[in-house]
């Protein structure tokens, strides 16, 4: 297994490097940002052209990344959602407190928690950039935490256990998770590319470490 | 079956594109199907379809991505699929399929912005070398630089936007062959031609964004060479429907690109092969 990752310590080949070669064996692509038309998917696009195996697939990118697609499988694998809508445009039967989420090609950062229903139509309105991309809406019912997912470990304790089948269902080596946990339970709402300085890179280290010793 | 097609409000702007959509309507019903449009706020309505076709403008980033994969999820047949439309959208990716595959094409590189690369890039390439964005469609963010200056400003802009930039040999040509591909079976085939004065299938002259003619031509005359190139390429990306750029040189044929989701107008890619509503209603609902 090939690792590919900026990260000096762990890996074999740099994205950039990695993208001028041919490929010939599995690949582990370890990146802050798998975004579509970044390096890190890159990374994995180009493995699947040679036709090896690549984890994270191009597939799992995209399900994990765009927000309707995330929802759908996760509730396909029994992990915890509360739903979503997506539409284009306010409605009147649509109400806070939500969260808002921009189906755009701007996905990173765009979320908005709505506390109040008449501030809906003008939020909706500027996030779906005049009703040109969709909105994903979901309700809001507990209290909204952001986590960093690195092979399953998460940078918050309490919640390592969602965190573990997270990365068990998609397969996404670091990302950022956006979750609410109501009444101790832990519900999942988006998934979107870490900062390289949210990312605890001893862990990455440690795992990719622990991955290479099975190979 | 019940039929999906995912549209946008722009495919009814053109009178020649809303006629083909009727004709996709016309044709579903005449085979007994139903023939829904849905737009993007109607996505959730997919799981209640057997089969979905996609004409809105696909791009990984765009909301026809991902009608394809609720619909694969949900097992419906499904044109353009997700697989296809991450393929063809991205011609960094095409640049890696086409080595991969040994697939005759202009000579191209990738280019991240090392300026230190550029001299090699114009010996290796020629002069003068065009520049796509990666997510290139309708001929847009396609540039010719004829020399290194040029080269840098039009990179600088390109690489604003995506990490890579794809630089190509430039191949004159009096028009593109578009042949259309489904299920890795000659669709029809087409003459894009280039307009006079532009050097791209939509050029820029005199301030004005002008199309060249487009020329349908019986899909039994393509020569066998072309046609074992395209179908050869078809399925290296998947069995949907393809529409394939292809320049004719004194050398032989040069692909230029591969489409998913290519267009169909009433009048110009249907003039001589009037079947192909057909054969495309009948691959949905195979």
């Amino acid at each position: 297994m090939i690792i590919v990752s900026d990260e000096e310590d762990e890996s074999d080949s740099s994205p950039f490097l990695f993208l001028r070669q041919p490929v010939h064996d599995s690949v582990l692509n370890v990146n802050h940002d798998y975004r579509y038309l970044r390096m890190g998917y890159y990374v994995s696009a180009h493995a699947e052209t040679y036709g090896v195996e690549v984890s994270p697939g191009c597939t799992e990118i995209m399900d994990a990344y765009r927000n309707p697609l995330l929802i759908e499988k996760a509730k396909r694998n029994g992990l915890p959602t509360n739903g979503y809508r997506l539409i284009t445009k306010s409605r009147e039967e649509l109400c806070a407190p939500a969260m808002l989420f921009a189906v755009n090609p701007f996905t990173n950062n765009s979320m908005k928690i709505v506390r109040s229903s008449s501030k809906l139509p003008e939020i909706i309105k500027k996030m779906s950039m005049n009703a040109r991309f969709p909105v994903s809406l979901h309700p809001v019912s507990g209290e909204v935490h952001e986590i960093v997912q690195m092979f399953g470990e998460s940078t918050d304790d309490e919640i390592s256990e969602f965190t573990g089948k997270f990365y068990k269902i998609f397969n996404i080596p670091i990302c950022k998770l956006i979750v609410q946990i109501d009444d101790g339970s832990v519900i999942l709402n988006h998934c979107e590319p870490a900062t390289k300085k949210e990312v605890e890179w001893d862990v990455v280290r440690e795992k990719v470490h622990e991955l290479r010793k099975l190979i | 079956m019940k039929i999906a097609c995912f549209v946008e409000a722009y495919n009814f702007n053109d009178k020649s594109e809303r006629g083909a959509l009727s004709k996709f309507r016309s044709t579903a019903e005449s085979f007994g199907h139903s023939f829904d449009f849905i737009f993007k706020d109607e996505i959730s309505k997919i799981p209640e379809y057997d089969a979905l076709f996609i004409r809105a403008t696909t791009d990984p980033n765009n909301s026809a991505y991902i009608a394809s994969r609720l619909a694969e999820q949900n097992g419906l047949k499904v044109i353009d699929d997700s697989r296809s439309i991450r393929t063809c959208s991205n011609k960094a990716i095409l640049h890696d399929l086409f080595i991969r595959n040994s697939i005759p094409s202009p000579k191209s590189m990738l280019f991240t912005g090392e300026e230190n690369a550029i001299d090699e890039l114009f010996d290796i390439l020629g002069t003068p070398v065009i520049i796509k964005t990666p997510y290139t469609r309708f001929s847009s963010h396609v540039e010719k630089a004829h020399n290194r200056e040029e080269f840098i400003g039009i990179s600088k802009r390109f690489l604003r936007k995506s990490k890579v930039v794809i630089v190509q040999e430039f191949i004159r040509s009096d028009f593109d062959w578009r042949v259309g591909v489904l299920q890795n079976k000659i669709l029809y085939l087409c003459k894009y031609c280039i307009p006079e004065g532009g050097w791209k299938v939509r050029s820029r002259i005199n301030g004005r964004n002008v199309w060249g003619e487009t020329i349908a031509v019986p899909r039994d005359s393509i020569s066998r060479e072309l046609k074992d190139i395209c179908t050869g390429l078809s399925k290296c990306v998947g069995d949907g429907l393809y529409g394939l750029d292809v320049k004719e040189t004194k050398d032989g044929y040069s692909v230029i690109e591969i489409n998913d989701n290519p267009s169909i107008y009433d009048g110009y890619e249907d003039a001589i092969d009037g079947d192909i509503y057909e054969k495309i209603i009948k691959a949905l609902a195979s």
